[in-house]
């Protein structure tokens, strides 16, 4: 699974995730990049040093003893309470050997989560992430399948998270992370020799090139949800 | 059957240099990452105690920094409490090798003051907990200490000496909650050079990497 990637999420979305700073689409994103990326994972580590460092080195706030105590003494207290048991996710044949951030939201889904026939060669499943920003979603391309060429009006992420799939520029592997800004047409395939599923953050709805995409109707939804 | 004398001297000295090798690349040995560490194994109340004493004003501080719209002061003391509570009952997750008692604090405490912040202006159920998009796959990152401490020294002796320029940056984005976009609208920036300048704050902090030649650097020691 850590094979060497090439495709990577660029440094400053690596600092915002490490800050906390990248809005959740996008770090839905970055966080199934991770599940395949051992040189991300390892430049994290160093990067939440960054944070550390600066928490440690800022002026502490003054607590008095007093207020310190009665500060402790109640988280005393709450750690006595018997915790909530959360339910354990369940695994999902569906989402084997995925990261474990979409492992739970197909596990949130359960019966909701629900394929939709896209074009003849691709499928689409749409998440609920709690934002409004961002599409967030799965698309499966077929062994071979062609996607409509399409721009897009806002970004969009995408990570392959199973079998590969390529366009114009290039072949997308499994992990690979890829970012599309408006102006940047493209038309990817799906690879021959297996389906390919792929996550996705679109934040607006991307418009076809093709002057006959109306017939593309779907394409054109966005619901971020 | 008997040891020639050199013998004996090698052997120990064998002995030596393998202790000297446990040290360095052993255990962990500032203070607050042996408590952590006994408060996750022992649930070492007292050892939980003195931590709460050294980090509650640093996680204060931390929570008082922030600039996240919809945060307001009220809110620190419910991260510190939040934060110490997740710190007792996750220490037993707590792994040192790959970061100090304050590096895996930070992480929780940047964890539960977004969590807050989406659930205060959430009133939908969220699927995922930041710590969600941090969970280590099964196959987990090969860390050794040595290498760790080494990038985290190198943290920390630049940051000292950054430029101010960049210094004020990295406070805007780890301390103050803002994006990469959000900072250079405050400061009147484009956009790239505020890129700009966290990569050379990264650079210097010898933590960007292009990935295919990390694996080489990192074995040059």
């Amino acid at each position: 699974m850590t094979t060497k990637l090439n495709y990577h999420p660029d440094n400053a979305m690596l600092v915002d995730f490490s800050a906390g700073t990248l809005d959740t689409a996008p770090s839905i994103c970055v966080s199934a990049h991770l599940h395949f990326c051992e040189a991300c994972r390892t430049e994290l580590l160093s990067l939440n040093e960054i944070g550390a460092q600066l928490m440690a080195k800022a002026t502490a706030v003054a607590i008095d003893d007093a207020a310190l105590d009665s500060a402790l003494d109640a988280v005393m207290a709450a750690i006595d309470q018997p915790q909530p048991v959360k339910p354990a996710v369940k695994d999902q044949p569906a989402s084997s050997g995925f990261p474990f951030s979409i492992g739970k939201l197909i596990a949130n889904a359960e019966s909701t989560l629900t394929w939709k026939r896209l074009t003849s060669s691709v499928d689409i499943a749409q998440f609920k992430t709690g934002q409004k920003v961002f599409e967030v979603a799965l698309h499966k391309i077929c062994a071979g399948g062609k996607t409509p060429k399409h721009d897009h009006n806002g970004v969009e992420y995408t990570v392959v998270l199973k079998g590969s799939f390529s366009d114009e520029r290039a072949v997308y592997k499994e992990g690979d992370f890829l970012m599309r800004q408006p102006g940047d047409v493209h038309q990817p395939m799906g690879a021959q020799n297996g389906e390919c599923i792929c996550l996705s953050a679109l934040a607006a709805p991307i418009k076809l090139s093709n002057p006959l995409g109306f017939l593309m109707k779907p394409w054109l939804r966005i619901n971020p949800m | 059957m008997f040891l020639k004398k050199e013998e004996i001297v090698d052997k120990q000295t064998e002995k030596n240099s393998r202790v000297a090798v446990l040290n360095l690349a052993g255990k962990r040995s500032d203070q607050w990452s042996l408590m952590l560490v006994s408060v996750g194994e022992n649930r070492d109340r007292q050892a939980f105690a003195q931590l709460f004493k050294h980090f509650a004003p640093l996680l204060k501080s931390f929570a008082q920094a922030s600039r996240h719209e919809g945060w307001f002061p009220g809110l620190s003391e419910d991260l510190v409490q939040e934060v110490m509570i997740k710190v007792w009952q996750k220490a037993a997750g707590y792994n040192p090798e790959k970061a100090s008692a304050t590096t895996w604090i930070y992480t929780v405490a940047r964890n539960c003051r977004i969590d807050m912040l989406r659930r205060k202006s959430n009133t939908q159920h969220l699927p995922l907990e930041n710590e969600d998009f941090w969970h280590e796959p099964d196959e987990e990152t090969p860390v050794t200490l040595l290498r760790q401490k080494r990038s985290e020294e190198k943290v920390q002796a630049s940051l000292a000496q950054l430029p101010k320029e960049q210094d004020e940056i990295l406070r805007k984005v780890y301390l103050e909650g803002k994006s990469h976009a959000e900072a250079s609208n405050e400061l009147g920036l484009p956009l790239g050079t505020v890129k700009s300048r966290v990569r050379l704050a990264l650079q210097k902090m010898q933590i960007l990497v292009a990935p295919e030649f990390q694996d080489e650097l990192l074995n040059d020691h």
